[in-house]
């Protein structure tokens, strides 16, 4: 099979499409280099060379009797796990590399796993289940459970409406640890039977990047050193955003309850 | 640690990570496998506790564990072992010390701050650890065939 110039750079732009939205969903930078690699394969290349960072695509591509070509694609966002549209890439890419599908056809699929998102429903359920869980597994009682699954639906709720302000990391960060240390540190002021400590760590569990930071501990590992460096740098800052806005809101609420102890 | 405190926390962790498998928006017929494996991952995190004085080993441990109920999952459902692996080592996200760091630090102890963020970091490490072990071992059995 040969390609022509044009159709070379529909491939390429496939192909950016496809690591892009890997990305988004969350799949390791090792993961998408590999897609990648077995998709130019497929389309008869011979050669590739895949470069991928949290931040940037860069894909060359050698054809036989035709010059190189290369694109770069800039990733401005990494979304959070989602393995709803992961299992739609993957089962493409299979299908590309057992038979590659016509471009067209490539480009179409590709758009239709682009827009269609894992329902709402199904995340708000799953922060009241995943907060209270942890409540509970963190040393809560089930009332402390109760109470962390209700602020995981507040924290979802709060997430799904911020998300669309766009807002960076840091200050989405910063905006929820604060609202949600103040709302859960006046409701176990008020019912003292509750405690703080085991809600909140319930409901830092749906906003804290542990599974981030050892995705990058385990990245450097693997030898991907500058996604790894790069993904440590930013979940420590965006940890750190998240302890100051509790060490604020836990500051605000120990002023409150001393005042009002006094 | 009692029985029953043993039992609430196995199945807190089946819940939570329940919670997670949604949140990441996996499909309703893997939920309950995956969810198993963070509840036999925690098992083998508070077997590992009992028997070895150690901080480092049990997530480790457990971590490897995580990773391969999920490879052999994976092959049986033939889908990717990253959608298993993922809810499977929740449970080992060290979210409470991380909480009690920044707790200790709001109240100027910093003794304590230092004690849990060193700790929250090991925890971190050792569950890369422990995943970038087994999988290891498995890239060096495929290259082998």
């Amino acid at each position: 099979m040969s390609m022509s110039i044009y159709e070379q750079h529909y491939l390429l732009d496939c192909m950016l499409e496809m690591g892009d939205l890997l990305l988004d969903c969350g799949a390791e930078v090792s993961r998408v280099e590999d897609t990648l690699n077995r998709m130019a394969r497929a389309y008869g290349a011979t050669r590739a060379d895949v470069f991928v960072i949290p931040a940037l695509i860069s894909i060359t591509l050698n054809f036989p009797e035709t010059e190189p070509v290369t694109e770069t694609r800039r990733i401005t966002s990494n979304g959070s796990t989602d393995f709803y549209r992961l299992e739609k890439i993957n089962a493409l890419s299979r299908r590309c590399c057992a038979a590659p599908i016509p471009l067209p056809e490539l480009r179409q699929t590709l758009d239709h796993v682009a827009a269609g998102r894992k329902p709402f429903r199904v995340v708000f359920w799953g922060s009241v289940l995943g907060g209270g869980g942890f409540a509970v597994f963190f040393g809560g009682s089930l009332w402390d459970g109760l109470a962390a699954a209700v602020f995981g639906a507040g924290i979802c709720l709060l997430q799904n409406r911020l998300g669309r302000t766009q807002l960076n990391t840091v200050a989405f960060n910063l905006l929820i640890s604060l609202l949600t240390g103040l709302a859960v540190g006046l409701v176990t002021g008020l019912i003292p039977a509750l405690h703080m400590d085991k809600i909140l760590i319930g409901d830092i569990m749906l906003m804290i990047p542990g599974l981030a930071m050892t995705n990058a501990i385990r990245n450097m590992l693997v030898g991907n050193t500058i996604s790894g460096t790069m993904r440590l740098a930013e979940c420590l800052i965006w940890a750190g955003a998240l302890a100051g806005g509790f060490m604020v809101a836990l500051a605000i609420v120990e002023a409150i309850g001393g005042r009002i102890g006094a | 640690m009692s029985v029953r405190e043993i039992i609430t926390q196995l199945l807190a962790a089946f819940v939570g990570s329940l919670g997670f498998a949604l949140v990441f928006g996996m499909r309703r017929r893997y939920l309950f496998c995956a969810s198993l494996g963070a509840l036999l991952g925690w098992g083998v995190y508070l077997g590992a506790e009992a028997l070895l004085a150690s901080s480092f080993l049990p997530p480790l441990l457990a971590a490897a564990f995580a990773v391969s109920y999920s490879e052999i999952m994976a092959k049986v459902l033939k889908t990717p072992a990253t959608l298993f692996v993922i809810p499977a080592i929740i449970p080992l996200v060290p979210g409470g010390s991380l909480y009690y760091t920044m707790s200790y630090a709001v109240h100027r102890d910093m003794a304590n701050a230092r004690l849990y963020g060193t700790r929250t970091l090991e925890t971190a490490l050792a569950v890369a650890a422990g995943i970038s072990f087994v999988l290891a071992v498995r890239e060096l059995r495929a290259r082998r065939q």
